[in-house]
């Protein structure tokens, strides 16, 4: 059995290269058809995104799969080969299957734990199996890489801390919070980031948004988009108190709020924690607030860095990830052995003519001749050969079927025969 | 028998300690269910060693040091699971597991065979009173433990550089209500345990029970105690001051505890 992953992706190969193989999603059917057609192909799955063009191949033995993938992509994309040939790499057997569950599991993404890629994985497995390239082998490893990506998203951090700027100003919330039911969020000013940070916070389940803007009418509209208050922007003060979480970005040249102001609310409101996010440059919020018992204030450069220490914890995170990847690729290669059937043939062989010998033992014959003797024996011999002849054939192309594994189970199971 | 039981309680709480243990070295969680399984299970094997203790002793199983040592190991993982059950706090066990290994250890290793203890050791008040006591000591444990996570947690988001501590901690307020609530159950406790104390003090030694070390230290924990309680509900004290508050109360609770050895009256034997 011969597993061969050849391709380029972003870390091989720059954006001029992947446009020009990338398979579009309505060629992709046409080519996985050309390429099953190949003899020395067995199964064949195409993964074709706009970060890679990966071929996923089951070749016959002995067939080199780099210079068969460099032919087909040069045909069916008409590049010359020596425009890509330099960002190929190729993998062979687990090295193969472990890149494609390191794909599945969003291990190999630009940014580790991205969702996208496993949907992109998925839709390339479903597009193989529908133009009929995915046999039993091919099947058996894209399912396994499915579990393996599962086990990766549940069992470790990869996907967890937030990698944007506005996602993190919803998680410091949470750590802050705990929970955002009944919080209420107050919008100073307007900009892509802080409005993006109220959207996320009013998802999460922020209980109402106050909006204040220097033009009145603006905060009329931002309101009236999370259902929200408008709040006159001379009459911003007396409403923060009521607030929990404070999103800031004015032009304002100065400080607009200031240590005292806060400082003389939070007794009033009994301690309760405030969260303020200061995007604004130059800063609207006086930065020695932090201090303040129960109050904590990130600018945009803090917010970067927590966004920053997110993605060095997914990468932490990944090294975990690896591990569970070995795991399920050990647990693969062990079920793929029974596609090999070489074993499942003798041992079904054996069965048979074993239990003809004992049938042949207990038959009273001593009364034959010995031509008489050797015919019965002939006769039963073909006998066995001719019932094992139907399953035999059906078992030898079982492998192409993409339920195969299963059906050598079954196979192995009714027969009896033992690992 | 009982001692069997105890090492076997022992034994699974090693488990919970292997967790707490390569939580900290690996800086990410790992054997928490492993290490749960094994402290609930240890601590039903805790409760059958005290319950024959008691048995075989015919008398309260907690009168010397070594007995009560193990109550409140006990009494410790009770109240680990109850506000595990509750809140799903996972990184409390990091800091509840290996005390209550070593504290289980401290007491396997100094039972010693059954003495005859004071007639006053037999009063009826005494059980009461050391086993309100002890669940008082449990909740200022747990809600010190609570304000060591306050506070990480707390320097983590000020810091606005997160570690590993940002990652696994809970929420600062998920923090900040569990200790609170620690507490507030923890009181009542303390309060009646040192009501029947005083009684019985009054009743055993005489007029002069006032000026035991002992006395006064206790009253001063259940005034910090009280201080705790109120001035959250009425000044608001909450996040950081209460955390550090917390930390006294259990500070103050250790030198009660150590009074034992300071006062005339107040020891386990009873003189």
């Amino acid at each position: 059995m011969e597993i061969a992953l050849v391709g380029l992706s972003h870390y091989t190969a720059p954006v001029e290269v992947r446009e020009r193989l990338h398979f579009p999603e309505k060629d992709l059917p046409a080519a996985l058809h050309a390429l099953g057609e190949r003899s020395e192909v067995a199964e064949a799955v195409i993964f074709s995104t706009c970060n890679r063009v990966e071929v996923l191949t089951r070749l016959e033995d002995g067939v080199e799969a780099l210079p068969l993938v460099v032919d087909f992509l040069a045909a069916m994309r008409r590049v010359e080969r020596g425009a890509f040939e330099s960002c190929l790499y190729h993998h062979h057997q687990r090295e193969a299957m472990r890149h494609v569950f390191r794909l599945a599991s969003s291990l190999d993404s630009m940014v580790v734990g991205e969702p996208q890629v496993l949907g992109q994985v998925k839709a390339a497995y479903a597009t193989a199996r529908a133009v009929g390239t995915v046999g039993g082998v091919l099947d058996e490893i894209m399912t396994h890489a499915f579990v393996a990506a599962k086990r990766v998203r549940a069992e470790t951090g990869v996907a967890a801390a937030a990698v944007s700027v506005s996602y993190a100003a919803v998680e410091l919330a949470r750590k802050i919070f705990g929970t955002l039911e009944g919080k209420n969020v107050f919008l100073i000013g307007a900009g892509e980031m802080s409005e993006l940070a109220a959207q996320h916070l009013m998802e999460a389940g922020a209980q109402a948004i106050f909006v204040a803007n220097r033009t009145h009418a603006r905060a009329q509209e931002l309101a009236a988009k999370w259902n929200g208050h408008a709040i006159r922007y001379d009459d911003l003060l007396s409403h923060i108190s009521q607030t929990d979480v404070v999103i800031s970005s004015t032009g304002a040249p100065v400080c607009i709020i200031r240590r005292e102001q806060v400082q003389r609310f939070m007794a009033e409101r009994k301690n309760r924690p405030m969260f303020f996010i200061d995007i604004a440059v130059p800063r609207d919020i006086d930065p020695t607030l932090n201090t303040l018992d129960n109050v904590f204030l990130y600018n945009i450069d803090d917010l970067q860095q927590v966004v920053a220490a997110n993605l060095r914890e997914r990468q932490r995170e990944a090294a975990r990830a690896e591990e569970i990847v070995e795991r399920e690729l050990d647990r693969l290669l062990l079920r793929l052995k029974t596609l090999e059937l070489t074993p499942t043939i003798v041992a079904l062989q054996d069965k048979l003519h074993g239990l003809r010998e004992q049938e042949l033992a207990k038959a009273r014959l001593d009364g034959l001749t010995p031509e008489q003797r050797a015919a019965v024996e002939e006769m039963t011999r073909s006998l066995v050969n001719k019932i094992l002849h139907l399953p035999l054939t059906q078992l030898k192309r079982l492998p192409q079927q993409p339920d195969g594994l299963r059906l050598v189970e079954f196979l192995r199971q009714t027969f009896r025969l033992k690992d | 028998m009982s001692l069997l039981w105890l090492w076997v309680a022992l034994g699974l709480y090693s488990l919970g300690l292997a967790h707490a243990l390569l939580t900290v070295v690996l800086r990410r969680p790992a054997w928490f269910r492993t290490g749960l399984a094994a402290i609930g299970l240890g601590a039903l094997f805790h409760f059958v060693s005290l319950v024959e203790h008691g048995l075989t002793v015919d008398r309260f199983p907690a009168t010397n040091i070594a007995e009560a040592t193990s109550l409140l190991a006990f009494l410790l993982t009770l109240g680990f699971l109850l506000v595990y059950w509750r809140y799903r706090v996972e990184s409390l066990s990091v800091f509840t597991f290996p005390i209550v290994f070593v504290m289980t250890l401290a007491s396997a290793l100094s039972q010693q065979p059954a003495t005859e203890v004071a007639p006053v050791l037999k009063s009826s008040w005494v059980p009461l009173h050391v086993s309100f006591a002890l669940v008082g000591y449990t909740a200022l444990f747990l809600g010190c433990l609570g304000g060591v996570m306050y506070l990480i947690q707390e320097r983590e988001l000020k810091r606005h550089r997160p570690r590993a501590f940002y990652y696994r901690l809970p929420p600062l307020d998920t923090i900040d209500r569990l200790g609170s609530r620690v507490l507030a159950v923890g009181f009542p406790f303390i309060t009646v345990a040192l009501l029947i104390g005083a009684a019985g003090a009054a009743g055993a030694w005489g007029p002069g029970w006032i000026h035991d070390p002992k006395v006064t230290f206790s009253f001063v924990l259940w005034f910090i105690y009280l201080l705790l309680i109120v001035s959250r509900v009425s000044a608001g004290w909450r996040g950081h001051k209460a955390a550090l508050f917390a930390i006294l109360g259990m500070a103050m609770a250790l030198i009660s505890w150590g009074a034992n050895y300071m006062s005339s009256h107040h020891t386990f034997l009873g003189h």
